[in-house]
């Protein structure tokens, strides 16, 4: 069971409420596979934040069976500099799990996600892609009941992203912990969800469900048709590029 | 490169020992208030082989050691629990704030009155000099964790206390370093300072005791031992430092205390 009800969190942002989610009622069933969509801003984060605990409703509900373990990766690859990238990895099965299981989870983990050779690096060593992939598989060795996943893939190469793609539904096939992933990337949206939550200033304001069998590609005319209706809906007839550049010009 | 760390700051010594050799030489300085650099070695040399000066040097750097040990034992739990405990925070920091406003050279007259003149009023003046950068800079690394990596040990389940002890402190170990670092430097000049004005052993003994002989020379070299000590001293710390924590090194390349 993972529900928000009529959830809302307000932000006081110097003096100004800010509503970064405002009434959202919605529902995501165990095992299954959700992404949410929308612009920057929109309140995707606070979505996840509610739903990970780390923040409570201003009003409203959130409602995630106790027993259920959380495995969360943030929109940033938030790594303990002082740990390695196989400590980084172990770092929520630590005291958890004996060490031969840690070794073995974080094992799986790391080659899961390319890794395997930078175990004993640093995370000032790493680059961007690589901490966020040591991110994924933090996550990922945890074997949570929840999956949350922040933009995850947001700072790899499409080659790296489409690998990551294929890996997180094959984890989510085997496994079937109850995953929300946000990303900004509709194409992303479609190849790995089951159904589509559209996002637009705090409010959910469409689901879409994507009934296609896994795994996707991006090419699949029935994904493109599917990207590209999402895709006009969210953007509601006005590009957001040209529009930018109009208000440019009357400056 | 590490030929070269280790080489320019040489240069710059001898640089200096050879400006205070050629000012003797020419006579712009007199030889009484500031020995030639050879007469001071000499000096070195004649209370090394004495035993003399191993003999103060031991006696000093026991007593820092003891100390300045003595300091981060006080200081380290209070740090944590001042940074826990707000009730701590109300209740002890006025006291521990007024404390640290009086230099403790101006404590050293209560101390020889309520300790005398032996080992315990050494380390108290000791203890007061170091305590506070270790105890300030332990607490200002613990009050400067990044929350959201607090945000990892909690959606990790993680209980109050793995978050204190496997995130908080092991975050607040770079200040707690340069804390360390400084502590140990006050520790050296608040012990010199003690044995210059009552004591009957110590390097600082050792300076003053050369003066009422007028012999400049010695009191020359007591002061280049001191110094040594002082370097050689915060050198063994980094390297242990950056022994024990690899990826500290960054930060303690950045920091000069
Ligand atoms: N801790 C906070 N304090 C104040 N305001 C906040 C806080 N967190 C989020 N907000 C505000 O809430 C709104 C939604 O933020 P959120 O981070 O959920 O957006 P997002 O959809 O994740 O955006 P992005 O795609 O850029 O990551 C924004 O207007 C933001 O300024
Ligand atoms: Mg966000």
């Amino acid at each position: 069971m993972l529900e928000l009800i009529d959830a809302s969190r307000h932000y006081d942002v110097a003096g100004r409420a800010v509503r970064a989610l405002d009434g959202v009622r919605e529902l995501f069933p165990a095992g299954s596979i959700t992404t949410v969509v929308g612009r920057s801003g929109c309140g995707k984060t606070t979505l996840l934040r509610l739903l990970a605990g780390l923040t409570e409703p201003s009003s409203g509900e959130v409602r995630r069976a106790p027993s259920h373990s959380v495995g969360i990766v943030f929109q940033e690859a938030r790594l303990m500099p002082w740990l390695d990238v196989a400590a980084n990895v172990a770092f929520p099965l630590k005291g958890r799990l004996s060490d031969v299981d840690i070794a073995a989870r974080v094992d799986e983990a790391l080659t899961l996600v390319g890794l395997a050779e930078a175990r004993r690096a640093l995370p000032v060593q790493l680059s961007g892609g690589m901490a966020q992939r040591v991110a994924i598989a933090r996550a990922l060795a945890q074997q949570p009941d929840i999956l949350l996943l922040d933009e995850p893939f947001s700072a790899l190469d499409a080659f790296t992203r489409r690998s990551l793609q294929r890996v997180l539904i094959d984890i989510w096939s085997a496994r079937r912990p109850t995953v929300v992933l946000v990303t900004h990337d509709v194409e992303e949206a479609v190849l790995l969800s089951e159904s589509v939550v559209e996002m637009e200033a705090g409010r959910v304001v469409g689901r879409v469900t994507v009934d296609l069998p896994f795994p996707r590609e991006a090419t699949d005319p029935a994904v493109v048709d599917h990207r590209r209706s999402i895709l006009a809906r969210l953007v509601g007839g006005t590009d957001p590029v040209t529009q930018t550049i109009h208000s440019r010009r009357k400056q | 490169m590490p030929a070269r760390r280790f080489l320019a700051p040489t240069a710059v010594f001898a640089a200096v020992a050879m400006i205070w050799w050629l000012a003797g030489r020419a006579g712009w300085t007199n030889a009484y208030l500031l020995p030639a650099p050879s007469a001071v070695v000499a000096a070195l040399s004649d209370l090394a082989v004495s035993g003399i000066l191993l003999k103060h040097t031991l006696i000093s750097l026991q007593r820092v050691l003891l100390g300045f040990a003595l300091s981060v034992a006080l200081a380290l739990p209070l740090a944590v629990l001042m940074s826990a405990s707000r009730l701590a925070r109300v209740v002890l920091d006025p006291l521990l704030e007024f404390i640290r406003q009086v230099p403790p050279l101006a404590l050293i007259p209560l101390l020889i009155l309520w300790l005398g003149i032996g080992e315990a009023q050494k380390l108290g003046i000791i203890v007061l000099a170091s305590f506070f950068p270790v105890f300030l800079g332990f607490r200002g690394g613990i009050a400067g964790v990044d929350p959201k990596l607090i945000e990892v040990g909690r959606v990790a389940g993680l209980t109050r206390r793995e978050i204190l002890t496997r995130i908080v402190l092991p975050s607040a170990l770079p200040e707690l370093v340069v804390g360390l670092r400084i502590s140990l430097g006050y520790s050296w000049r608040a012990l010199v300072g003690a044995e210059l004005i009552a004591s009957s052993a110590g390097l600082g003994y050792m300076i003053i005791d050369a003066e009422n002989l007028a012999r400049t020379d010695i009191v020359l070299a007591g002061i280049l031992v001191i110094g040594a000590i002082g370097l050689l001293s915060d050198l063994v710390l980094r390297l242990a430092v950056s022994r024990a924590f690899p990826w500290l090194s960054a930060d303690l390349e950045a920091t000069h205390a």
